[in-house]
C-alpha cells in the first residue's frame, strides 16, 4: 500500500462504506456531519482501495435519544464488623447527549497489515480532529466514540447474556437490523432505570465491562494517543467503552490551522504534518514533511498534486502524532 | 373437642417474667429456626424477660422500647417444679426499630415499554424501606408442635391483640409481624445467598445473630440502597421471595385470618413475608367489647362443652398480671347479656383464673375462623 489519504464519501464510495460496515447508509446531509475514507493505492498499482471509514456526528442524541450505562462506584462500610466494600454500579443514563461523536468506525483488518490499518485509523481521527478545528463552533465541548465490547466465540456478549436479557426477551441482532443504531434507544426503555450493582450480574458480565473486543484494540490505541480515554461509561448491549476527550484537547486541535502553500522543498528535519485542502465539492488530506514560513506553508510539489494544490492555496494543518 | 381430647378452657395466656426463663430457654432451644426475637441464650431471654416484666408493671407513658411477652399454660400438665406447664410463648415490640430504623424490602411493579419493539414487560424490584418503622411487632410466637391443631395458636396470638386494644395509647395503630422465610437445616437460605451475602460476607444463622432486633446501623450501611431487580436474581431466589418456611405457617395464617396484609413487604435478609395492617381493622379488634363480669350463680365450671359453640377470648383488663382465656358462650350467660347490656357471667372459678372480682371490666372478642 503507498499513498495513504482521506477524503469526504462520495456517493461511489457507498458501497465500499456499506461492504466494510455491513449495512446500508446513507451520505450526510448536515453541513458539519461528515463521512470521512482512508484509502491507498495497491503497491501493485490499480485504483485506490477504501481501507477504513469514519463518521463524524456534530451532536447526537438531540432528536433520538442515546444511552449509555455509568459505571459508578459506591463504598458499602461498616467498621464495626471489619467489612469494607467497594461496589461498581451500573446507571442508565443519557450523558454525552450534545457531545459530538465519532461513529461508524470500520476497517479492512483481514487482508491488510496492522501497521497499515493503524496508520489508515491515525489519519482518518486526526483528518476528523482537523475538520472540527476548522469549524469548531460547528462541534461540541465533548467528542465521544463507542468502541465494541468482548463477545465470544459465537458473537455473544456475555454482558448482553446477564443483564440486558432479562428485560428484553428479542435478539438483540435482529433488531439492530431492523432499527438500525436507533435500536439501543429502544431497549434502554425496557432496561433498569435505577442505579444496578454489577455484583448481581454473573461474573461473565462482571468482567466484561468496560473491555474491548480484541479486534478493536488497535482503534483504542489510535484514539487514547489522539487524547480520548476511558470516561466510565459502556454501551448497554455488550459494555464496551466509550472514550471521551474535551474535545478542545484532542491532540493537535489547538496547533490546527490554515496556512497559504508554496511550493518548495521543506526544510531538513522538517515535522510531518497532515495537510487538508478544502474545495467547492469536498477536502482530501495527507501526511506529508511541510514547514511553516509565516503566513505560508512549504511543501512539495508531489505533496500539492497529491492535494490538488495550486499556488497560494488555503491549506489547513495539525502536526501529525 | 379438638384433635388432642384437650379441653381448651384448661389453657391460660398469662404475662410472663423472669420466672418463666427455664420455660423461654427450653422453647429457644427447640424453636432453632424461625424465632430470632428468642435466642438461644439465657442471659439474653432473662434480659427480655426482666424488660417485658418492667413493660406489664410500668406507670410511665410508653417511650416505645416496651417489649411484652406471654406464656400460654395448659393448666392440666405440670413441669419439673409442679407449676403448670409452658406449652407456648408470644410477645409484642411495642415500636419496630425503636429509635432507630426498621428495615423491610417493599415490593413493587414497574412496567417498562417500548412501542418500537413491541415490548411491555411488568417488572419486580424490591426496595429497601423503612415503612414499618414504629408500628407495633408481633413476635416471639411459638407453640409446641402437639397444640399445633387444638386452639392453643389461637389463644395465643388472638390475645394479643386483645391486649393491644385494651391499651392501645402503648402501641401504634399499624401494626406488623415477621415470617420466617426459605432456608434449610444447615442455615442455608437461598434469598440471603443470592442478596445478603455479596454485601456481609457470612452466613445467614450469624447476620441473624448480629441483627436480633433489625435496627443497627450497618444493615443501611452495607446494603444497595437502589432498588434490587428481581429478574436479575437466581431463580431459586426469586422463588423464595414471600415464601415461608413450613414453621411459620400456623401462626401465618392466623394473622391472615385476622386481616393481616401479606402483599407489600418482605425481609430483607431471609425474603420471608412482613404482614401488615391496621389495628382496627383486625377482626378480633374490630369485634371486641369491654364488658363487666358478673358471677354466674350455681354454674359448674366443668360443665362438657357445647358442640357446635363458638369460642370467646376473654381477656383481662390489668396490665400487670395481664391474663386471657377461652370460653363457649353460655346460652344462659348470652341471655343474660342480652337482658343486662355490657355484662358477662362467668362461674368463680373462671373469676378466679382471670383474677378477677365481679364488677371487673373484661375484653370479649369470638374467637374467629375456629369452633370446638
Amino acid at each position: 500500500m503507498k499513498h495513504l489519504m482521506t477524503r469526504n464519501a462520495g456517493s461511489g464510495d457507498l458501497p465500499a462504506i456499506q461492504a466494510l460496515l455491513g449495512r446500508n447508509l446513507q451520505l450526510p446531509t448536515m453541513a458539519q456531519e461528515q463521512l470521512l475514507v482512508a484509502q491507498a493505492e495497491p503497491a501493485e498499482g490499480g485504483a485506490p482501495r477504501v481501507l477504513a471509514t469514519l463518521r463524524l456526528q456534530p451532536s447526537i442524541g438531540m432528536t433520538q435519544p442515546r444511552c449509555w450505562y455509568h459505571v459508578g462506584c459506591t463504598v458499602h462500610a461498616a467498621p464495626e464488623l471489619g467489612l469494607f466494600h467497594r461496589q461498581r454500579t451500573l446507571l442508565l443514563g443519557h450523558d454525552h447527549t450534545g457531545a459530538s461523536e465519532l461513529c461508524d468506525i470500520a476497517w479492512h483488518a483481514d487482508d491488510v497489515p496492522l501497521e497499515t490499518q493503524a496508520a489508515a485509523l491515525r489519519l482518518l481521527v486526526a483528518s476528523a480532529c482537523l475538520l472540527v478545528a476548522r469549524d469548531r463552533a460547528g462541534y461540541a465541548q465533548r467528542l465521544i466514540v463507542e468502541l465494541p465490547g468482548l463477545r465470544d466465540a459465537a458473537g455473544q456478549s456475555p454482558f448482553w447474556q446477564g443483564l440486558g436479557r432479562h428485560f428484553y426477551s428479542g435478539d438483540p441482532a435482529a433488531a439492530a437490523l431492523e432499527h438500525g443504531p436507533a435500536w439501543r434507544g429502544h431497549v434502554a426503555a425496557l432496561l433498569p432505570r435505577q442505579p444496578l450493582y454489577a455484583e448481581f450480574l454473573p461474573a461473565a458480565a462482571q468482567a466484561v465491562i468496560g473491555q474491548v473486543h480484541p479486534q478493536s484494540l488497535v482503534l483504542r490505541e489510535v484514539l487514547e494517543a489522539a487524547g480520548l480515554r476511558y470516561g466510565h461509561h459502556v454501551n448497554l448491549e455488550d459494555a464496551g467503552p466509550v472514550l471521551d476527550a474535551d474535545t478542545d484537547a484532542l491532540f493537535g486541535l489547538a496547533a490546527a490551522r490554515s496556512w497559504h502553500w508554496v511550493a518548495g522543498p521543506p526544510a531538513p528535519g522538517s515535522p510531518t504534518m497532515l495537510l487538508m485542502r478544502h474545495q467547492a465539492d469536498g477536502w482530501r488530506a495527507l501526511c506529508a514533511a511541510a514547514t511553516v514560513q509565516g503566513q505560508h506553508l512549504l511543501a512539495s510539489e508531489a505533496t500539492a498534486a497529491g492535494l490538488g494544490l495550486a499556488q497560494d492555496d488555503e491549506v489547513w494543518a495539525l502536526p501529525a502524532a | 373437642m379438638n384433635t388432642l381430647g384437650m379441653d381448651p378452657r384448661q389453657l391460660l395466656l398469662r404475662a410472663a417474667g423472669p420466672d418463666d426463663l427455664d420455660a423461654f430457654e427450653r422453647i429457644a432451644a427447640a424453636s432453632a429456626t424461625g424465632i430470632t426475637t428468642l435466642p438461644a441464650d439465657r442471659s439474653v431471654l432473662l434480659g427480655k424477660l426482666q424488660r417485658a416484666a418492667q413493660a406489664f408493671a410500668s406507670q410511665d407513658d410508653s417511650s416505645g422500647e416496651e417489649i411484652y411477652l406471654f406464656v400460654l399454660e395448659d393448666l392440666s400438665r405440670t413441669d419439673a417444679r409442679g407449676r403448670p406447664r409452658v406449652v407456648g410463648t408470644s410477645g409484642i415490640a411495642a415500636s419496630a426499630g425503636f429509635a432507630d430504623r426498621f428495615y423491610s424490602y417493599r415490593n413493587e411493579m414497574v412496567v417498562h415499554a417500548s412501542a418500537p419493539l413491541n415490548a411491555s414487560n411488568r417488572i419486580h424490584t424490591l426496595h429497601l424501606c423503612h415503612d414499618l418503622t414504629g408500628y407495633t411487632l408481633l413476635t416471639s410466637f411459638f407453640i409446641e408442635p402437639e397444640y399445633a391443631d387444638s386452639l392453643a395458636p389461637q389463644l395465643l396470638s388472638r390475645a394479643r391483640l386483645l391486649f393491644i386494644k385494651q391499651f392501645e395509647e402503648r402501641f401504634s395503630d399499624r401494626i406488623a409481624a415477621e415470617s420466617p422465610g426459605l432456608s434449610d437445616d444447615s442455615g442455608r437460605c437461598p434469598f440471603w445467598d443470592a442478596v445478603g451475602r455479596r454485601f456481609f460476607d457470612m452466613d445467614y444463622p450469624q447476620v441473624e445473630r448480629l441483627t436480633g432486633g433489625r435496627n443497627k446501623a450497618f444493615i443501611a450501611a452495607l446494603m444497595p440502597h437502589s432498588a434490587l431487580y428481581v429478574p436479575l436474581l437466581p431463580e431459586e431466589a426469586q422463588w423464595a421471595i414471600g415464601q415461608l418456611h413450613p414453621v411459620g405457617e400456623l401462626p401465618f395464617s392466623i394473622l391472615l385470618d385476622e386481616g393481616f396484609d401479606s402483599e407489600t413487604y418482605v425481609d430483607i435478609f431471609d425474603g420471608g413475608p412482613t404482614v401488615e395492617g391496621r389495628v382496627a381493622m383486625l377482626k378480633s379488634v374490630a369485634a371486641s367489647r369491654l364488658v363487666t363480669l358478673v358471677t354466674l350463680d350455681g354454674a359448674p365450671a366443668s360443665a362438657p362443652v357445647q358442640a357446635g359453640t363458638g369460642w370467646q377470648l376473654l381477656a383481662a383488663t390489668r396490665r400487670a398480671g395481664f391474663r386471657a382465656v377461652l370460653r363457649q358462650a353460655h346460652p344462659e350467660a348470652t341471655a343474660r347479656a342480652q337482658t343486662h347490656g355490657a355484662q358477662l357471667a362467668l362461674d368463680s372459678d373462671t373469676c378466679a383464673l382471670l383474677g378477677c372480682a365481679p364488677g371487673a371490666a373484661l375484653r370479649v372478642a369470638p374467637l374467629q375462623g375456629a369452633t370446638a
